[in-house]
């Protein structure tokens, strides 16, 4: 870079990018604690494990093949042309943001003095995919192996999601243009794909021993240690604040983006490159996080794992329209997400016996999925993107926002790409062997031979005189 | 292997020369790399997955309660 003010321009870019990674981790942080929280006592080191170990497969995965897909993957294939290119086909020639640049063998993805923004950017998803595993990680805890599981985060953080995402999260996606669709910060393309995905998982895996008596009525396993859940959902709001800044491009100007001649127009925008600011969704982020904690606190009576977890799903809930929804819509949309949510998981726990370990499904899945379709009638009418603006179907320019594109986006994230395929993986598993755990030991716990280490060493130890 | 021996000569070549890949062996060892990457991804899932499966398996036919695990827990 010789001009310093391009320069500027994009190192800030980088470092932006890089700092939501950072904060990001808190993340995974916050979802290994709250786990193994609430988790019980002899199943924690192996609760712990699972969860960690996401990250190596992911991210290797996420290097091979998932950044790829996200940028050969938003005509469909087949449902809509690309801006860049004209043809519907999968993005791999030489057009702008093409997947050929992101292959692995590419040489933008490693040091690259060309190149500021592909190694933060590839971060910045990669760590929205280990959130998507980790949402999945929580529901399942106590009775799958870790083996399962990896194969599972893989599905998950680097396919059904990355797909999702070029679908209706890149600029170019087809759910933008067919649809209209509309989702600033994931409520459907984090959150309901991966609260769907762990649904059809948890049909398949079965309850914990012990979670239903034997007349079918379920019984409550409480976190053994509500603190260290405390402290993990506190470290999830954390992580969120960098998951809201980069969702969004820090500096970019408008004007000769849309093609307007001889008009600089320098924002924030979202992830659809529409206009937007950090400022603005910093009321609304807050305001869903309070919306959430308030009807959380009311409608589970007080109760702190469900009324943290509340705060969480009126953030999720409001996450889809958050760019441009007033505070006070972004609280209400919360609560009301929240109380459905809520309802929802007790409903589904009781008449399909379905174990949600840490209410994953309920306030990541229905809170998406809610937030979706609100969005659709909230914002009904604003430009589901800058470039151009059409009519639903029309697939060569972009539909405005409208409630039918939403619910059948939030359909496309929680079902067809969410649960269906963690059903189906599960199901594949399941008749491999590798899917549960043996029964004995899931009674015994799965750290029982480490305990039983552990106290051998202790009793060593103390008997030692020297 | 090295792509860059001296920094005030690669500097000063022409600007789309500076702006690449510095790594070493740039341009050459990207779909080796890519190979033994898999080699070793995959390679992880099969013994993970055995020792995984040893370990439940001699783990359940010792048949431990539900609660003898708390005769193990640790007081340092």
């Amino acid at each position: 870079m010789t001009d310093q003010l391009a320069a500027l321009t994009t190192i800030f870019t980088e470092f932006y990018y890089w700092v939501t990674v950072v904060l990001m981790f808190l993340i995974h942080v916050g979802f290994c604690m709250y786990e193994v929280g609430a988790s019980r006592y002899k199943h924690h080191q192996h609760t712990l494990m699972k969860n960690t170990m996401l990250i190596p497969l992911v991210t290797v995965t996420w290097f091979l093949f998932g950044w790829w897909i996200y940028w050969a993957f938003p005509t469909g294939p087949g449902l809509a042309p690309s801006i860049m290119n004209e043809s519907s086909a999968l993005i791999t020639d030489d057009s702008a943001f093409s997947s050929k640049f992101y292959v692995a063998t590419s040489q933008l993805m490693a040091v690259n003095l060309g190149d500021h923004i592909s190694g933060v950017f590839w971060a910045a998803f990669l760590l929205f995919s280990w959130t998507a595993a980790s949402i999945v990680s929580g529901a399942i805890i106590e009775r799958i192996t870790t083996f399962a599981f990896g194969i599972l985060a893989i599905a998950i953080g680097s396919v059904f999601w990355v797909i999702d995402a070029a679908w209706g999260w890149h600029f170019d996606g087809w759910m933008l243009k067919l649809l209209g669709y509309h989702d600033a910060y994931a409520s459907g393309v984090i959150h309901a794909i991966a609260g769907g995905f762990a649904l059809g998982v948890l049909m398949v895996l079965g309850p914990r021993i012990g979670k239903f008596s034997s007349s079918g009525e379920p019984r409550n396993i409480g976190p053994r240690n509500p603190w260290l859940v405390t402290i993990g959902l506190f470290l999830i709001y954390t992580g969120f604040w960098g998951f809201y800044a980069a969702c969004n491009i820090p500096i970019f100007d408008l004007g000769p983006e849309y093609g307007m001649e001889g008009i600089s127009y320098w924002t924030a925008t979202n992830i659809y490159v529409t206009p937007t600011t950090l400022s603005g969704i910093t009321f609304n982020f807050l305001m869903s996080l309070s919306g959430g904690l308030l009807a959380g606190y009311w409608i589970a009576k007080g109760d702190p794992f469900w009324t943290y977890s509340s705060g969480l799903a009126g953030i999720i809930c409001a996450s889809a329209g958050n760019d441009l929804y007033h505070p006070i819509q972004a609280m209400i949309i919360g609560m009301i997400g929240v109380v459905i949510s809520y309802k929802l998981h007790y409903w589904v726990e009781r008449k399909f016996k379905i174990d949600d370990a840490v209410g994953a499904v309920a306030v990541h899945g229905y809170a998406g999925f809610i937030g979706l379709v609100i969005c659709g009638f909230v914002l009904n009418g604003y430009p589901a993107s800058g470039y151009s603006v059409g009519a639903m179907w029309d697939g060569t320019t972009y539909a405005s926002i409208n409630p039918l594109g939403q619910f059948l986006g939030a359909l496309i994230m929680f079902v067809v790409l969410g649960l269906i395929p963690g059903y189906v993986i599960a199901k594949v598993l399941h008749g491999m062997g590798k899917l549960r755990i043996p029964r004995e030991v899931e009674i015994a716990g799965l750290d029982y031979e480490i305990m039983e280490t552990a106290k051998s060493d202790e009793k060593a130890v103390a008997s030692a005189t020297r | 292997m090295a792509t860059v021996t001296n920094w005030i000569d690669h500097l000063n070549k022409p600007a789309d020369q500076v702006a690449g890949a510095v790594y070493p062996g740039a341009g050459s060892s990207e779909g080796l790399l890519v190979i033994l990457a898999i080699i070793l991804w995959v390679g992880w899932h099969v013994l993970t997955s055995r020792s995984e499966s040893d370990e439940l398996e001699r783990l359940a036919r010792k048949r431990h309660g539900a609660n003898d695990h708390k005769s193990n827990i640790t007081d340092w």
